[in-house]
Order: C-alpha cells, then structure tokens, then sequence
C-alpha cells in the first residue's frame, strides 16, 4: 500500500514540478521575450517599466543634465536636424518621445523666421498697392504668424510631458503647439496625417524600435518625412576610447552630483552602447518601408542623424 | 490594388495611392475614405488629379499592366517637372520643390529629397531643355532627309538652334540670373558643365559635324 502511494504522490509532485516551470514561463510570456535594460537582461514589460522610472526621476533636470553632459553640444545637434527639416510654413510636424520640447520649439522658431522672410518679400512686391489694400493684408497675415504650421509633441511619460508644458509657458510658446500622452510603438493617431516625424534622442528607449518604426511610417502622409536623432557608433578607434572614458566615468557621477541619481545616468550610457549602430538602424528603416533612407554623422559618430521619405 | 510589395522592389506608395486614386475616378466611384486622409492638411490640393503626363494601362481593365511600380528617380523627376511652373513665383528654391510636390499630392516635407539649395531643380530643366532641343533637330534634319526642307548652312543652323535653346527660357527669364548664379556653384559645376557640353555637341552633330572629338 505504501508502495501504492508513493507513485502517486511521486507523480503529483512530478506534476507539481512540471506545473511550477510552466507557470514561470507563462509569466515570462505574459511579460515578453527577453531583452535589454543598459546591460542587463530584463523582460521587454520589465525594461518598459524601468525606462518609464528613469524618465520619471530624471524629468526636472533632464535640460540641465543635457547641457552639462554634452557641454552644451545637443543644442547644435537639435539645431542642426531642425535644419536639415527645413521646414516650410504649414507643416504638421510629430515629435515623439519629445518630452521638454526642445524640438518643438526651435522648429516653431524656424517656421517663423521662414514666414517672416515670406511676408517681407510679398511686402516687397506690394509696393505698388493702395494703402487700403495694405493694411487689409497686414491683418490675415498677421494672424498667421506660424501659417498654420503645428507641432504635436507626443510622449509616453507624463512627467516629461509636464515639464515641457511649463517650459512652454515660461518661454512664451503657446500657438501651434500640442502635448499629448501616447506610446511610440502605438501612436494615437490616425494614417496619414503628418508631415514630417522625429525622434530625438527617444527611439533608444523604445523596446520594440522596428514598431515604432512601422508606427512612423502608417501616420506619415505621402511625401512624408521620418527624421531620427540618435546616439549612435564611433568608428574613429582613438575617439571612441576618449568618448567611452568620458561616458563611464563622468558621466554617471555628474548625474549623482546634479540631479542626484547615478543610475538613471548609467543606464543612459549602457543604452547608447546597445543601440543599433548606422548601417543596422538605416537597415530597419528600410524595413519599415521607408525610401531614400540615408544618415548623417556628427562628431564623427557620437550623433547620427537618420532620415526616410514614405514615398 | 494590384500593387505588389515583392522583396527585390517596393511599389512606391505614393504612385500606389494615386493609381488607385485615378482608378477610383475611372470606375465607379468608391468610398472616398482614401481621400479623406488626404484632407486632412488644409493646404493639400484634391487628391483626384490625374499624375502629370500620360502613364500607360492606369485602369487594368484587361491585359498586363506595364509597370507595376515606379522607381525613387522616376518619382522625383515628375516632383521636379510639377516644381517648375512654382518657379516664376518662388525661384528655384526648395519652396518651389515643396509646391511641385503638393501638386502632385505629397506631403511638402518631400521636397527634403532634394539639395536645399535648389541645384537639382534647374539641372532638371536644363537637361529637360537640352531633351527637347535635340528632339527639335532630330525633326528638322528628317524634314530635310524627306526633301520637305531646305538643308540650311552651317552658321543660319546654328543661329537658329540657340536661339530656339534660349526661348526655352523665357517663361523663366526673371529667376534665370539665380539659376545661374547657382550653377556656378562649385559643387554644381561639374554636372552644369556636362550638360552644357553634351547639349553643344548635340547641337554640333546636327549641324552635320563628322568629328569624333
């Protein structure tokens, strides 16, 4: 009889055992295939909730960080891909993962100046007009200072999306401009709305770029651009040790002494060392069926600027 | 739709869109909802114009249809052909590119494919003038092969053909100055130069010159 039992209870536990792994993997499914946080290994739902907790506690001095982490560089950087948009007035731009809004605003910037130089030049042309009819086109230009340009910045953290708003606020921003709370890798937004797409600084924190990527290329109207600003590879050997030295060792204890975490900072570095490097980035592009894809380097690989037309 | 994303080459979604778009117009009329999308930038034209120029077998009523896809350059050459009656209003600028492109129901963000200067919009109507002017002596040296026309001599045939080369011209004659001021460029110089020795040598060929230099 004891005999009898012992099988069964062994199969139970048997069973018991078999259960416990399916259970873990189960939870492992629920949560998503592996993948990585810096240089760790976590889960994709894991990393999406850690990334959510980095932006959230660096969010009030994610500008300062900026600036004294790139000595003040990633002004250029963003100016520059603000340049190469070139927009022209009446563009709907999409910002994604635009938090503070440093994007936002130089193209609104951007957009003005173009419009002015338009406004002067028709002036130009005006000068044989009446006085009536002058002043009559003062009006309906002058309250379309952006002409009907847009700005839609979208951001997964509601933290940087707060921040963004009350910068907004204290430069004097406020046409033109709106925040909205959404997911790269599921943008809340129909097909085929918007002129030009960007990303700055943002797609390394998306776990599933190549959605994210599929996702820019089903709201971007025919003709439209994706333009991506992102940390990418040094191939210059000698430069790529100084930028590793500089990367790992000053750059986590300037986020301790500044914004007083010093592994949100680390996790930023590691992050930069994961992402894809050109070629492979530009690849994926491709693949979300994006044209004429090409990149730009800056500092020789420290920045690259990645851009694809939906044609 | 009977456009086909095989690996090797992508349909362009734009020409996708606007065959089907022209298909729409040419069978009964469907649910608009593809045009809608369009709508939603308030400065879009209707999406309901036909491409400029003629494209063969749009309506695949029967038979094959001779191109399912159009290439990147081909798409870009009607963007520039579409810029250059914006010209005379904004000059060869990328804002003449952007107005071109809307024509043909793209987003003006497109105009980004090209050189910001706008170097690629004048190379484009140099080249297209240069087309047509050597399909011009094309057709006069057949009129004189078929007796139809007195064989002209050699200075009187020159004369003409530049003169028919700069009449080309006149629709734009008020931004020219800029046109070559940028041509000048010294990034630009070598494919001007190109095309300005190709379009000479044209003109040398027709006027019956035997040399192989």
């Amino acid at each position: 009889a004891a005999a009898g039992l012992c099988p069964c209870r062994a199969v139970l536990a048997r069973r018991g055992g078999a259960l416990r792994p399916l259970c873990g993997s189960r939870r492992g499914l629920a949560a998503g295939p592996e993948t990585h946080f810096g240089f760790q290994t976590v889960t994709e739902a894991e990393r999406r909730e850690k990334i959510y907790q980095v932006f959230e506690s660096v969010a009030k001095k994610y500008d300062v960080m900026n600036d004294s982490m790139t000595l003040g560089i990633h002004r250029i950087w963003k100016d520059i891909l603000v340049h190469k948009m070139n927009p022209s007035p009446g563009t709907l731009l999409l910002d994604v993962a635009g938090g503070t809004g440093d994007i936002a605003f130089r193209f609104i910037n951007y957009v003005r100046s173009v419009r002015e130089r338009q406004l002067q030049r028709r002036l130009r042309h005006h000068q044989n007009l009446s006085w009536q009819e002058i002043s009559e086109s003062y009006q309906e230009d002058k309250s379309k200072s952006l002409g009907d340009s847009q700005v839609v910045v979208c951001d997964i953290n509601k933290e940087m999306l707060k921040v963004g708003k009350q910068k907004a606020q204290h430069l004097g921003y406020s046409e033109g401009l709106s925040w909205v709370l959404g997911n790269a890798e599921e943008l809340p937004f129909d097909d085929d709305k918007f002129d030009v797409y960007t990303i700055a600084f943002g797609i390394r924190n998306v776990t599933r770029i190549d959605l994210a990527l599929e996702e820019a290329y089903r709201v971007l109207k025919p003709g439209g651009r994706f333009l991506c600003l992102e940390f990418s590879h040094v191939s210059n050997p000698l430069l790529s040790r100084l930028y590793d030295l500089y990367s790992f060792q000053v750059i986590p204890v300037l986020g301790e002494v500044i914004a007083g975490d010093w592994k949100s900072y680390q996790y930023l570095v590691e992050s930069i060392r994961r992402f894809p490097p050109q070629e492979e980035l530009k690849a994926m592009i491709e693949d979300a069926g994006f044209f004429k894809v090409d990149y730009q380097n800056l500092n020789s690989g420290i920045v690259a600027i990645h851009s694809g037309f939906k044609l | 739709v009977r456009c086909q994303l095989s690996p090797p080459q992508r349909a362009l979604q734009a020409s996708a869109v606007l065959r089907r778009v022209s298909d729409e117009q040419n069978k009964e009329p469907l649910a608009s909802s593809s045009q809608q999308q369009f709508e939603s930038h308030p400065t879009d034209h209707q999406p309901g114009q036909e491409p400029q120029g003629p494209r063969p077998s749009y309506t695949g009523q029967g038979g094959q249809e001779s191109e399912d896809y159009e290439s990147e350059e081909q798409l870009q050459h009607r963007i520039l052909t579409a810029a250059l009656e914006f010209v005379p209003e904004h000059g060869w600028t990328a804002e003449a590119i952007a107005e071109g492109a809307k024509t043909l129901g793209l987003s003006p963000a497109a105009a980004g494919m090209f050189h910001s200067d706008g170097s690629e919009l004048i190379l484009h109507f140099v080249s297209q003038c240069n087309t047509k002017l050597a399909e011009l002596l094309e057709q006069e040296q057949k009129q004189v092969q078929l007796g139809e026309a007195e064989k002209k001599p050699t200075d009187q045939f020159l004369r003409d053909a530049v003169e028919a080369r700069l009449r080309m011209l006149i629709p734009y004659i008020e931004k020219w100055p800029q046109a070559l001021s940028i041509l000048l460029l010294p990034h630009n110089i070598p494919s001007s130069l190109s095309l300005l020795t190709s379009m000479i040598d044209d003109i040398w060929h027709y006027a019956g010159d035997q040399s192989t230099d």
